[in-house]
């Protein structure tokens, strides 16, 4: 998730776009500890996890969504994509997004 | 003695004003009709309002104003993709098309115009408007090229511009931009799809519907980048910078959600001149199971799918290949349902980090990124 911190950084202040994580922890204290170390710059809340994997449905553990102005879900993002150039992409979906 | 000097001074300068305004209202009205011929609407609308509120224009502008929303009401379903009619602007061009008459009781156009909107009122259902013979024309001519090896290089261009002047829509560039790349025009090609790019954008953004669902607009604009970055990463593979050409072939892959037939016959392409054969093969099976892409190239991924070696446990190609493409079409059914893209963001219950209710309302109206994670 370091990735998403680096992409944040680009849309800080931005009033147009918004990062929100959201945790299927059950474990209170582990996510607690998970998100001193982290100490991401934008919001996180929780849903419990079999409600968030059959609403939003989703398989894969992270799943990314882009959703645009009017709310419509426009990019599904499967699995972890924290590797080799992971925030050029997170800001190419949210740039596709800003410009329409 | 004075004061008449005064008045006709006055009288003139009053005359010149309204001579000025008049020669204005003529140029919104010139303006808005050639903008109308090459579908650009909004643009039309804005400048044919203004010639409408000259007294000397107002007829013509009103007439010029029902025929579009005619077009818009009740003509344009699939005349363009994704253009659908509005039903919002029948009203709206009866309304036009009477204050036309009103403006100017005698000018016969705007009677004709007015019984036709009244004709497609009272009809059950009307046809969409045909293709115009000019565009055509024109299409028909910048095609030709296609066959014509030893055309001049400056007649595609002047095929090109021509058609594009004629109609605002983006397909001239990327028909051009493809002629390009066929005659080796490599950079040439790229600038021309790029106009394409920038054409698809604002033609789409000019014909933005009053009431479309927002989907669909989201799409068009999708389509016409996809089409430009896929054409942009060909040429750029051809130009054997395959960097490059994987970051322009992949981002239209991503536009096109995977589902461009040329788009992943390009990635084939590019996998296997990259010695990545598993790689190509997933895009060539990918391609063939995807409708559409012209013969030609759903034989050559055909093809070399069949150079390619497999396990030795493997049936007989053709069983394989019809195996592989049945699990693919049946995997892209099963996730085009699953799948929320394209569909509202269903309502979810969220909770602060310490068990409060999360509070959404400050996230509406903005791009959202939304990442599901566990810290285990």
């Amino acid at each position: 998730m370091p990735h998403l911190k680096t992409a944040y950084a680009k849309y800080q202040g931005d009033p147009n776009v918004a990062f929100l994580l959201i945790s299927i922890d059950e474990d209170t204290a582990r996510l607690q500890r998970y998100l001193t170390e982290m100490k991401f710059p934008f919001p996180v809340a929780r849903a419990a996890a079999v409600d968030a994997q059959q609403v939003m449905r989703f398989d894969n553990i992270p799943s990314t969504f882009y959703v645009d102005r009017d709310g419509v879900v426009r990019y599904q993002i499967g699995g972890n994509e924290s590797h080799g150039d992971s925030p050029a992409r997170v800001s190419w979906f949210i740039d596709q997004l800003k410009s329409r | 003695m004075h004061r008449r000097r005064f008045a006709m001074a006055l009288a003139i300068v009053t005359a010149a004003a309204s001579l000025s305004a008049q020669t204005a209202a003529r140029e919104q009205l010139v303006r808005g009709r050639s903008l109308w011929d090459q579908r650009l609407s909004k643009s039309a609308i804005a400048a044919l309002e203004a010639a409408a509120r000259d007294r000397t224009t107002a007829a013509e502008a009103h007439e010029m104003l029902g025929r579009i929303y005619i077009f818009k009401g009740w003509q344009q379903e699939n005349v363009f993709p994704g253009w659908h009619d509005e039903p919002s602007y029948r009203a709206r061009a009866l309304a036009e098309l009477r204050a036309a008459v009103a403006a100017d009781p005698a000018r016969a156009s705007a009677q004709e115009a007015l019984h036709l909107a009244e004709g497609f009122a009272a009809a059950e259902k009307v046809d969409p408007a045909p293709p115009r013979d000019e565009v055509k024309a024109l299409d028909a001519k910048l095609e030709s090229y296609r066959s014509a090896a030893s055309a001049p290089i400056t007649d595609i261009f002047a095929a090109i511009e021509a058609r594009a002047k004629a109609q605002a829509d983006p397909a001239p560039y990327f028909t051009g931009a493809q002629l390009l790349i066929d005659r080796g025009e490599l950079d040439r090609a790229i600038a021309m799809a790029e106009r394409g790019a920038a054409a698809s954008d604002r033609f789409i953004d000019e014909n933005l519907s009053a009431y479309q669902m927002s989907g669909k607009s989201q799409g068009s604009y999708a389509r016409g980048r996809a089409t430009a970055a896929d054409l942009i990463g060909w040429a750029l593979f051809l130009k054997k910078d395959d960097a490059a050409a994987a970051a322009k072939l992949e981002e239209a892959a991503r536009l096109s959600q995977s589902q461009d037939f040329v788009n992943q016959f390009h990635l084939g392409e590019l996998a296997r001149a990259q010695n990545a054969p598993e790689r190509a093969r997933e895009h060539y099976l990918n391609a063939l199971s995807l409708s559409g892409g012209p013969p030609p190239l759903r034989q050559r991924a055909t093809q070399a799918l069949s150079a390619m070696p497999r396990r030795a446990s493997d049936a007989s190609f053709d069983a394989w290949l019809e195996t592989e493409l049945s699990r693919r079409r049946d995997e892209r059914k099963a996730a085009a349902l699953k799948s929320l893209v394209d569909r509202s963001l269903p309502k979810l219950t969220l909770t602060t980090v310490d068990g409060r209710p999360y509070d959404t309302s400050s996230l509406r109206g903005k791009v959202l990124l939304l990442n599901f994670f566990a810290s285990w």
